[in-house]
């Protein structure tokens, strides 16, 4: 430490070494910044970055781990070996009979290892489609141009092979300049073909939830509800991944299940009190005249809102404040649903119920 | 019942303001800028948006809610009417000219009737008409804002910096001898007191023009009537001119008797400041809601350090003299002030859109100072890069084994030419980076366009949604 005033010059030691510091210190930056652009794991790296978090999960115990695989294959080795000698001693008996059991093992074989395949591929493309989110939310935060058309081009792709948007994006064609930037590039996407998704998506809720609705408050029997309430969720949420570009099958559909319930509850806290603001109202008002109908309004409001969150999990964009969704869109429709259902039956036949 | 009449007028006036129907847009820039460029487009695009969907992101024509536009005769029939025709056919006629640069005030107002978005307003009435109003004016006069604030003395101190730059010296090398051997002391008697400030104004006028007829110039020290009297020419409310002589400046300027040079000299300067300049920012820009400063950063890019300083202190001068505020309904009743500010560079149709972003940037960094002291206020600030007319279309070509976006455009010459205009920089440079800085931008002659059609943009739909866009409820 020294108290006077140093210069360095252009020969000194530490004037070079200074320089040489401050060199490899900007390369060390600029590797940072071209890390940067490499858009897959921005997002997630960046906003990790000052998150407090624990390191290491807790370890299960290895042979805890174990279980799973070594059960599954222990139950396949010994299914095939059964398969095996069953068939076996079938032939012996009689070769028709050996033959058809065996052209009935391949056929299982077969098409099992096909609907995992399928079920795979489902599993891909929504994890795919997650990535794809992350990546368009980090070029919309960063006003760069030219990485954008790609990820567009690749969506737009997935969504035709399943639904039919053609005037949408002929609609986007046509406003889209090569001058524009990749914000402005997704904004417009956004604002025409998703839109018009969007649109089609919260009526295809809309519809579900209020069939819903319905059949709960006719349905005799409490036990039947709950049946319901699955029956109707798995083929809205079905509907809902097909229109988007990600189909979800059986398999990958309780994936995605998972993925829209852990939605549901992280949904913020304002959120909730504001659905549950509604759902009061709507139940209160309806609980009045008929349990079974408030019944059914709640379970309409539940299907409604797996079907909102559903919608959020397979948007290649996510919702900005602006054009998200509510759940009062749909709580209309249903409550009015149930009213008149329950005007009919309490007005003309007092009989009604199914 | 005169009385009767102008109160109700005054009456509907509130009203109007109160409903909010009628938003007027300052279109402020420096000469050169491209402000009557961008008038004329924003009317063309506001003109077409019925038949035409080219502008995605002006939601009132997204919602499909604007239902028709039209150019109309406006209420203050004193000022001349924004002569957008002509304006338009100069640049989609065969001989493509860019319309010739204002020399008078002018005034544009387009009436566009939208279906009402607000539900409680809906009741009352489905359509509703939103009056918008852009003001044209010669770019030179705005440098006359900051001089409100300065006395004689000051400007004349001023005006001593100003020439003594070395690019100046050489224009103004004999005027300043002439004013040098003035005998300020001595009283005049008309007509001999006239003629000589006359003869000496003149002198230094030209002097002035000259110089910038041959530099890029935003400096703030000359009155902007003496480059664009406009209908001033020839008035002796123009002879006049600063004080150069130093051993004067130094004096205290009370002794000097009323009869004498200075004074004569200096009463002329306060009559210009009050009879010239007060009334032209009073009429005209008191009453406006929402402002656009175009910058050309292009040319400052290639004229360099001086030019660049120069640009950024008189933005920060100019925007001083706007009165900004949040307006609010009750204030917009008795003290309408600006509530939203777009800084936007023009002519970026001349550079890759990869690189709009970063003239954005660099613009930005230049006048941050002054949107900083703005957005203080409350006033919502946004800055863009835009291109009131693109004359280019980008295209990708191959430079030394890499993709390189550039523009293509038709050159002065008539033959087509790709062109890349080298890095723009992002950020703010050293005088040392400004003397490497490496950057050509050519100017293209207008494409043939259809006058039936609107005219080629570059993000004027982002400018009017933020001029005007929350407007149409």
């Amino acid at each position: 430490m020294s108290d006077k005033p140093i210069k360095f010059h252009k020969d000194d030691k530490a004037y070079q070494k200074a320089e040489k510091l401050l060199n490899e210190s900007l390369a060390a930056e600029d590797n940072r910044v071209s890390s940067d652009s490499e858009l897959a794991t921005l997002s997630s790296e960046s906003a990790d970055s000052n998150k407090v978090f624990i390191k290491n999960k807790p370890k299960k115990g290895r042979l805890k781990q174990l279980f799973w695989p070594s059960l599954t294959v222990f139950v396949l080795f010994a299914a095939g070996y059964e398969a095996y000698q069953f068939i076996s001693r079938l032939l012996s008996s009689h070769w028709l009979l050996g033959w058809g059991a065996g052209l009935l093992a391949t056929t299982v074989v077969v098409s099992g290892v096909y609907s995992l395949y399928t079920g795979w591929k489902a599993r891909r493309r929504l994890k795919k489609r997650q990535q794809q989110q992350k990546q368009l939310q980090a070029i919309l935060l960063k006003n760069s141009y030219g990485q954008a058309d790609a990820i567009i081009q690749e969506v737009n792709q997935e969504i035709e092979e399943f639904t039919s948007v053609e005037p949408l994006r002929d609609k986007y064609q046509q406003r889209k300049r090569q001058v524009h930037n990749d914000q402005e590039l997704i904004q417009i996407y956004s604002d025409t073909v998703l839109k018009g998704l969007d649109k089609m998506a919260v009526d295809m809720v809309t519809k579900h939830a209020t069939e819903a609705a319905a059949m709960v408050a006719l349905s005799p029997l409490s036990a039947v509800d709950m049946a319901l309430v699955a029956w109707r969720g798995s083929r809205m949420i079905e509907q809902l991944s097909q229109l988007y570009g990600c189909p979800q099958t059986v398999l990958g559909r309780l994936e995605m299940t998972k993925k829209v319930f852990k939605n549901m509850m992280l949904a913020g806290a304002s959120e909730l009190v504001a659905d549950a603001g509604v759902e009061f109202l709507g139940k209160t008002l309806t609980a009045t005249i008929s349990t079974k109908a408030a019944q059914g309004i709640g379970v309409g409001l539940l299907i409604a809102r797996m079907g909102l969150q559903t919608m959020n999990v397979c948007r290649p964009l996510e919702f900005d404040k602006e054009n998200k969704p509510k759940l009062s869109q749909v709580r209309k429709s249903i409550y009015s649903k149930v009213k008149g259902l329950i005007k009919n039956a309490t007005g003309s036949v007092p009989e009604k119920k199914k | 019942m005169d009385w009767f009449d102008k109160s109700v007028d005054k009456a509907s006036q509130l009203w109007q303001r109160g409903f909010d129907r009628k938003v007027r847009v300052a279109v402020t820039g420096l000469s050169g800028a491209g402000k009557t460029a961008l008038i004329t487009s924003l009317i063309n695009q506001l003109l077409h948006t019925a038949s035409h969907n080219q502008l995605p992101f002006l939601e009132v024509t997204e919602e499909q809610r604007l239902k028709a536009t039209r150019l109309t005769a406006h209420q203050e029939l004193h000022i001349p009417a924004f002569p957008y025709e002509k304006n338009l056919n100069s640049i989609t006629e065969p001989s493509r000219q860019w319309p010739s640069s204002t020399t008078n005030i002018s005034l544009a107002q387009i009436n566009c009737r939208y279906s009402v978005k607000n539900k409680w307003l809906k009741t009352f009435r489905e359509d509703s008409v939103l009056r918008v109003e852009i003001i044209d004016y010669p770019g030179e006069w705005l440098l006359d804002l900051p001089l409100l604030q300065l006395s004689f003395k000051e400007w004349s101190r001023l005006c001593v910096s100003y020439l003594s730059s070395q690019r100046r010296q050489q224009y103004v090398k004999s005027v300043t001898e002439t004013i040098h051997s003035l005998r300020f002391h001595l009283g005049l008697v008309e007509p001999e007191l006239s003629a000589t400030l006359s003869e000496v104004a003149t002198e230094y006028r030209q002097c002035l023009t000259r110089y910038r007829q041959e530099h890029l110039d935003y400096s703030v020290a000359l009155p902007g009537r003496f480059i664009l009297p406009g209908e001033l020419k020839g008035a002796p409310v123009l002879d006049f001119f600063p004080v150069l002589n130093h051993d004067i400046l130094e004096l205290d300027w009370d002794t000097f008797e009323e009869d004498s040079l200075l004074k004569q000299l200096e009463n002329r300067y306060d009559y210009y400041q009050k009879k010239v300049i007060r009334p032209f920012f009073d009429e005209y820009f008191s009453n406006v809601d929402r402002q656009i400063l175009l910058v050309d950063t292009n040319s400052v890019l290639e004229a360099g350090y001086e030019a660049y300083q120069e640009l950024q202190k008189t933005i920060e001068q100019l925007l001083q003299g706007f009165s900004y505020g949040r307006s609010n309904w009750l204030k917009r009743l008795f003290a309408p002030s600006i509530d939203r500010l777009m800084i936007a560079t023009t002519k970026v149709d001349l550079l890759p859109p990869d690189q709009h972003r970063a003239i954005e940037a660099f613009m930005q960094k230049m006048v941050a100072q002054a949107q900083n002291d703005v957005g203080y206020d409350g006033v919502e600030v946004k800055t863009m890069a835009i291109s009131s007319v693109a004359t280019t279309e980008p295209v990708t070509t191959e430079h030394e084994g890499q993709q390189l976006l550039c523009v293509k455009g038709e050159g002065i010459d008539g033959q087509p030419v790709i062109h890349y205009p080298g890095r723009i920089p992002d950020k703010r440079l050293s005088r040392e980076m400004w003397e490497q800085l490496d950057i050509d931008i050519t100017e293209c002659a207008i494409p043939k366009l259809v006058s039936d059609e609107p005219l080629p943009h570059v993000r004027l739909d982002k400018v009017l949604q933020f001029l005007i866009g929350d407007k149409f409820r």
